[in-house]
């Protein structure tokens, strides 16, 4: 150790003795695990707050309100943590991260929670993906460097690639069958049979309004919409991002009543 | 020894009275039916000629549970109307899959409108599926006014949740073996494979020096060497190569599958059964619950409006049949499937058993004690800001025919003292 704190390396034009390096690669892997789980477990409850049944359950996964509301409330963490990952680290996967993060955290919901304990079908309650959009999110920063033009192009791209990327998968739930003389698809049919108790059929909220009668076409027009609202959402959870960076502190007030020293300046005004 | 006794007696007592109350502990199986409002139970809907086919079957086996119900008609003002309501199944979780659902000859695989005060039949269909002891109810989901319980009874499954199977076939012509695992192998590869994507494109980045390196190379303005034309070339490929994917595979999905339909929102209309005036009019005089007796006491005017002379025969509310023994036809009602712990022992006293003939008006006690009161926990009752009870009271002529009337009225609580 001795000998490798007085050797040094160039790690992106900063000079770094071996030892600190090899240190820091160390620190890397904590912290990697540490944001893993941490951004796991906010970025699945605010999904599953925000989306909950429309990404919980393949009968709720309609070309209208699934398609608009998953991606509007799903940019919000990769935009925050791109913000983290490329203003201060020059790191384009930010977004990419996010998403995987999340994805794991559904994968281990639908596993422990839905299937093992509360015996549903994963046909009834798999998750949607997020990863092609946000890949194309994280290399249009990369590109451009510049959030406003992410914002622009990449946001509106990651809500128009969430239902083709998922339609893959949905496809095959759309098919039509007839039960009891009425017309359904499997995917109704599937929430129909494996039933929960405190969630009937009423509550669903899909294809309302008038929007199913755009040629048939809904569901872009849906994805369009979500797009406009992507890149609303992308830039107040980058700046979201910002503040996160920032450490605040609150000067104690009543240190002063109680004859000690006041603290200084509210450090939030610095930002 | 008895040192080591003496220094832990304070820790050895815990344990044995933990062990000695676990010993002691039932199994919880049900799912919280009895911790609904007595309101809910005694005033929404009422469910009469319950039938299960059956209270034990293998994985795969067919359930059908059947009968009629009647929606009160003093609905509780606190409640929205039934406009919207689902004809549910109250099991934990999916243990069994529902594959019919009808109300009277309508299906309904979706929701509806119903009246109050009319009755509707109905049947539910289901295929058994997770192997265990089920306690299974029919439900009324309502809007606003959230699952409305029938009563339960205990369902034994046997046999391997891995043998289940649900197939159907599709109107295109396409065979589905397994509604529970279709499409899954799609999912989980298509999940995989961005997973396997995700990875690999981090990696380019995750493999050399990471976060203090990067940080100070930033903060010393070394963008370049952070992102190289090859990190832009990396990244470019994977952004074509993300859209190709997307494209293929979604093209790949349309030609699969090239006749879909979207998700079927629609509601559906039932028709209740043809309205019957009740033969039998109550009115209600004076209705107590005697909390240490576990006995509700009504006493009722009935005015016999039918041609025929009749009886008391049953007195239902919140799923519990109190039973008049004295009227066998009443008795030869009960489906021997029905349980137990819904047709409490000792019955209904009636104070006048002798037939009510036709025109005539009759003041007499209706008495249902048991501790069934207790153990349903209606008893609770007297802690509603609406202190009612309502009930059916089913009446039979000589012939057997039956009549169903509905009972309302106030109850006052009897405490053991005073009046």
């Amino acid at each position: 150790m001795a000998s490798n704190a007085h050797e040094t390396v160039d790690i992106y034009g900063v000079k770094w003795s071996k030892w600190s390096a090899a240190l820091s690669r160390r620190f890397d892997i904590i912290v990697a695990i540490i944001l893993f789980l941490a951004v796991t477990a906010a970025f699945h409850l605010h999904v599953m707050l925000l989306v909950g049944d429309w990404d919980f359950w393949v009968d709720w996964k309609d070309r209208q309100y699934w398609v608009t509301l998953a991606p509007v409330i799903t940019i919000t963490f990769p935009a925050a943590l791109q913000y983290v990952f490329w203003e201060k680290l020059r790191l384009p996967f930010g977004a990419t991260f996010a998403v995987v993060c999340l994805i794991f955290g559904e994968w281990m919901n639908r596993k422990f929670g839905f299937y093992d304990w509360s015996y549903f079908p994963y046909s009834l309650v798999w998750p949607a993906t997020y990863i092609p959009g946000a890949i194309v999110l994280d290399v249009t920063l990369m590109l451009t460097g510049n959030f406003l033009l992410t914002s622009l192009t990449g946001a509106i791209a990651y809500a128009i690639l969430f239902y083709p990327s998922n339609w893959v998968m949905l496809a095959a739930y759309h098919l039509p069958v007839e039960v009891m003389g009425s017309l359904v698809s499997v995917a109704d049919y599937i929430g129909y049979a494996f039933t929960r108790t405190a969630t009937p059929e009423y509550l669903r909220f899909i294809e309302r309004g008038t929007l199913r009668t755009f040629g048939g076409h809904s569901a872009w027009v849906a994805s369009a919409f979500a797009g406009f609202l992507c890149m609303l959402m992308y830039i107040a959870w980058w700046y979201f991002g910002m503040l996160m960076t920032k450490v605040v502190t609150v000067p104690n007030k009543m240190k002063t009543l109680m004859g000690l020293k006041a603290d200084p300046k509210r450090s939030v005004e610095a930002i | 020894m008895f040192k080591f006794l003496k220094k832990y007696a304070r820790q050895m007592r815990l344990v044995v009275g933990l062990g000695l109350l676990a010993s002691v502990s039932g199994q919880v199986l049900a799912h919280g039916e009895r911790n609904q409002e007595p309101f809910l139970r005694m005033r929404t809907v009422h469910f009469y000629d319950m039938k299960w086919n059956t209270t034990e079957v293998p994985v795969n086996g067919e359930i059908v549970v059947s009968g009629t119900f009647r929606l009160f008609p003093e609905w509780p003002g606190n409640l929205p109307p039934p406009k919207r309501v689902f004809l549910g199944n109250g099991t934990p979780g999916p243990v069994l899959a529902r594959t019919e659902s009808w109300i009277g000859d309508v299906p309904a695989i979706q929701s509806g409108q119903l009246e109050l005060d009319r009755d509707y039949t109905f049947r539910s269909v289901y295929k058994a599926r997770i192997p265990g002891n089920h306690h299974v109810h029919p439900m009324l989901n309502v809007e606003g006014a959230g699952p409305l319980l029938g009563p339960g009874n205990w369902l034994a499954i046997t046999g391997n949740r891995e043998d289940f199977r649900l197939p159907i076939d599709t109107i295109d012509g396409t065979h589905i073996e397994n509604l529970e695992t279709w499409g899954v192998g799609t999912v989980f590869k298509w999940h995989a494979l961005w997973f396997a994507i995700a990875l690999v494109y981090m990696l380019w980045w995750l493999r050399k020096p990471l976060l203090m390196p990067r940080f100070l190379a930033t903060e010393a303005g070394n963008d370049d060497l952070l992102i190289t034309r090859g990190d832009r070339m990396w990244g470019a490929a994977f952004m074509v190569g993300t859209l190709v994917i997307v494209v293929a595979g979604a093209n790949w999905a349309e030609a699969k599958y090239p006749r879909t339909v979207p998700l079927q929102g629609g509601e559906a209309t039932w028709e209740p059964l043809p309205k019957q005036a009740a033969s039998v009019k109550i009115a209600v005089k004076r209705a107590t619950y005697d909390v240490p007796g576990r006995s509700m006491k009504i006493n009722v005017t009935l005015t016999n409006n039918g041609p025929k002379p009749v009886q008391v025969g049953e007195f239902l509310t919140a799923g519990l049949r109190f039973v008049n023994h004295d009227v066998p036809v009443a008795m030869a009602n009960i489906d021997p499937l029905f349980p137990k712990d819904l047709i409490p022992p000792s019955g209904l006293k009636v104070g006048d058993n002798t037939p009510i003939a036709p025109g005539e008006s009759r003041t007499m006690m209706l008495e249902a004690t048991d501790a069934a009161w207790e153990v349903e926990r209606l008893t609770s009752l007297i802690n509603d800001p609406d202190n009612r009870v309502g009930a059916l009271v089913f009446f039979f002529d000589a012939d057997g025919n039956r009549s169903i009337s509905t009972l309302s009225g106030p109850i006052v609580p009897f405490f053991g003292a005073g009046k």
